[in-house]
């Protein structure tokens, strides 16, 4: 299955794609001691009503002075009140970002990147596989699945995150788990005082649940290391490279494919991707991610 | 298009003169030791006596080595955002061929997908008047990888050395009224035999060569042949200059600078020999030398041409003649092993 390359509109400011807008943050969420998920809005007026993205879609968001960095957009685009979008406080522009509060301004360039192929999703049994953070550009597309509940099969969920503490986006978990059309397995790491659900890694929880690749896609987002290991796991249960979708993180610049670092063999995660299948990267991913 | 015109070599200066009303002209100038485009100084043409090429590529007169992208003001409002004024037009003298050549490879990630305003604004912003490569270097080798020393497929105006001045060729209908406007005079076909001459003695000057034939296909087989690309990489100090000094390389930071309420995005250079490069808070998929080495010779032997047609390598040889330990890109691409059966 070939991912979608088209090139969407980018809401270029002033035609240079490289100006950012300037959004303005409307409520920040503590998702774990080191996650936030920030909610936003441009403040142009116009802009806000004419913006659009798919699900699996990144931007640029800049702290003016500190710089700028790659995150997705992690709500929706079936739910339009606001933007959000969620990272862990890891480095330069991560700190500054997480000392912001609601009122403060942000610089956004952006949507960039292919999306999650919603015309080949449309119809499959859908298996979400998500390893901490890496739920975030999973959400948008569960959310924008269930908001077009008819048209896709079973959707299977395996979640998992080191600790209890280290599960983000509790509030979807808990109303996933609730939907009775929507199987929900979250796991931790490792045994822990205050859990009392599934415990062990990913990729064999996973195996466990056993999801049948008939007529299927699995969705994977994690990190690496869960990603690499998530692969073999689906291929055992029957999963072929094409039914395998991911969506991969690098350090990137630009955003739009020319400053040269995110590169995977010949694609640019940023412009050919961030989502790809399994097929497409399985020559360079051994070695480059 | 006219005929071609001949340049006296003493009515260079004033030629110069004439094109600097118009453009802001950039001529080879020594400093320091290093040979840079720079602005002309306006005062002769004795940079032909000594000139064979720049040290660094002349690509920074169209991606400088750091620019300001745009300034920001912190006001009571929010953030403004201010863009740079725009630039006079320019015109590079003395390009030579295989220089020129690479701007057109660069241009095509700057052009491709969402256009890079800053690099083509330059870029159509500029006049390139080369001058055909009549004193090549050991190390060039343009010849194997699509160029040679008096390619005019990349300039406006190829300028060739035929002793008491120049033959001067338009390459596109910008170059023509470059010329036009010059009141030159037609070259005699004296000049024109001359110039004949000159350029086949520098194809002959072109000594190197290498086998593009299945490179491509030699390089995306030996990709995971970790022992290859450590031999390959062994000496290498990973200090960038290779890059630094690429006439195709282009890769940029992006980097923000305030103090109190005034402040400005920068990009700048960047390198795939530092570690940084790709270096993310919790891993580094080309933490190990090997792997950027081999980023390096894949992207522009392999990548490039599966993703734009051609070769990444213009075959200038700056690699070779700067790097401090005498790493040879030539040698590198002759030892990739022969792409295995599938």
């Amino acid at each position: 299955m070939a991912t979608d390359t088209a090139q969407r509109p980018a809401f270029p400011a002033g035609g240079n794609v490289y100006l950012p807008h300037i959004a303005v943050i409307e409520k920040v969420i503590d998702e774990t001691p080191a996650v936030k998920t920030f909610h936003f809005n441009f403040k142009d007026e116009k802009l806000r009503q004419e913006f659009t993205f798919e699900s699996g879609q990144f931007a640029e968001y800049s702290v003016f002075g500190v710089g700028e960095a790659p995150f997705c957009i992690s709500s929706s685009p079936t739910r339009k009140d606001h933007l959000e979008f969620a990272m862990q406080r890891v480095g330069k522009v991560t700190t500054a970002l997480h000392r912001l509060g609601v009122g403060a301004e942000i610089g956004f360039r952006g949507p960039y990147g292919n999306c999650f192929p919603l015309d080949v999703l449309q119809g499959k049994n859908l298996v979400f596989v998500g390893g901490g953070i890496g739920l975030a550009p999973l959400r948008s597309l569960i959310w924008n699945v269930v908001d077009n509940r008819d048209s896709y099969g079973k959707i299977d969920i395996v979640y998992g995150a080191r600790t209890p503490a280290d599960l983000c986006f509790q509030y979807d978990l808990d109303a996933w788990a609730k939907d009775g059309s929507i199987g929900m397995v979250t796991t931790i790491d490792r045994e822990h005082p205050d859990w009392s659900g599934t415990v062990g890694l990913v990729p064999k929880v996973l195996e466990e649940v056993g999801p049948s690749p008939d007529n299927a896609v699995a969705i994977v987002c994690g990190p690496p290391i869960m990603i690499r290991f998530t692969f073999p796991a689906l291929a055992k249960l029957g999963f072929t490279p094409e039914q395998m979708i991911t969506t991969l993180e690098k350090r990137m610049k630009c955003g739009i494919g020319k400053c040269g670092r995110c590169n995977i063999g010949n694609l640019y995660v940023c412009r050919d991707g961030p989502v790809f299948s399994y097929a497409q990267i399985k020559d360079f991913i051994s070695s480059e991610h | 298009m006219a005929g071609n015109k001949k340049i006296h070599s003493q009515d260079l200066v004033k030629l110069l003169e004439k094109w600097s009303q118009d453009f802001t002209v950039f001529a080879p100038s020594r400093e320091n030791g290093e040979v840079l485009m720079r602005e002309w100084d306006g005062k002769d043409t004795g940079f032909l006596e000594w000139y064979r090429n720049s040290t660094q590529p002349p690509k920074d007169a169209i991606l400088p080595p750091l620019e300001k992208m745009f300034a920001f003001h912190k006001e009571k409002e929010g953030y403004r955002i201010e863009l740079p004024p725009e630039q006079r037009r320019r015109l590079l003298f003395g390009i030579r061929p295989c220089d020129a050549r690479a701007l057109t490879i660069v241009d095509m990630p700057f052009k491709e997908g969402y256009e890079d305003p800053y690099y083509l604004a330059r870029r159509q912003g500029t006049l390139l008047v080369g001058l055909s490569c009549t004193r090549p270097y050991d190390s060039c080798f343009c010849t194997s990888v699509g160029g040679g020393p008096s390619d005019a497929s990349a300039v406006d105006v190829l300028l060739t050395d035929i002793g008491d001045g120049y033959l001067a060729e338009a390459a596109t209908s910008a170059g023509g009224e470059l010329l036009d406007g010059a009141g030159l005079a037609d070259a005699s076909p004296a000049d024109e035999a001359k110039a004949v001459e000159a350029k086949k003695a520098a194809l002959a000057g072109i000594g190197r060569k290498i086998d593009t034939e299945g490179l491509k296909d030699r390089l995306l087989s030996c990709f995971e042949d970790r022992e290859f690309w450590e031999k390959t990489a062994a000496k290498c100090l990973s200090c960038g200059v290779c890059t630094f000094f690429c006439p195709t390389c282009y890769c940029f930071d992006i980097n923000d600078e305030m103090v109190r309420e005034e402040g400005a995005r920068f990009r700048s250079w960047d390198s795939c020999a530092f570690s940084v490069y790709t270096q993310m808070p919790m891993e580094n998929p080309r933490l190990e030398k090997w792997r950027r080495v081999r980023q390096k010779v894949c992207h522009k032997f392999e990548f490039y041409p599966m993703n734009f047609g051609v070769i990444g390598c213009v075959g200038c040889g700056r690699c070779i003649r700067l790097c401090p330990v005498n790493w040879d890109i030539t040698r590198v691409l002759d030892s990739v092993p022969a792409a295995a059966q599938s």
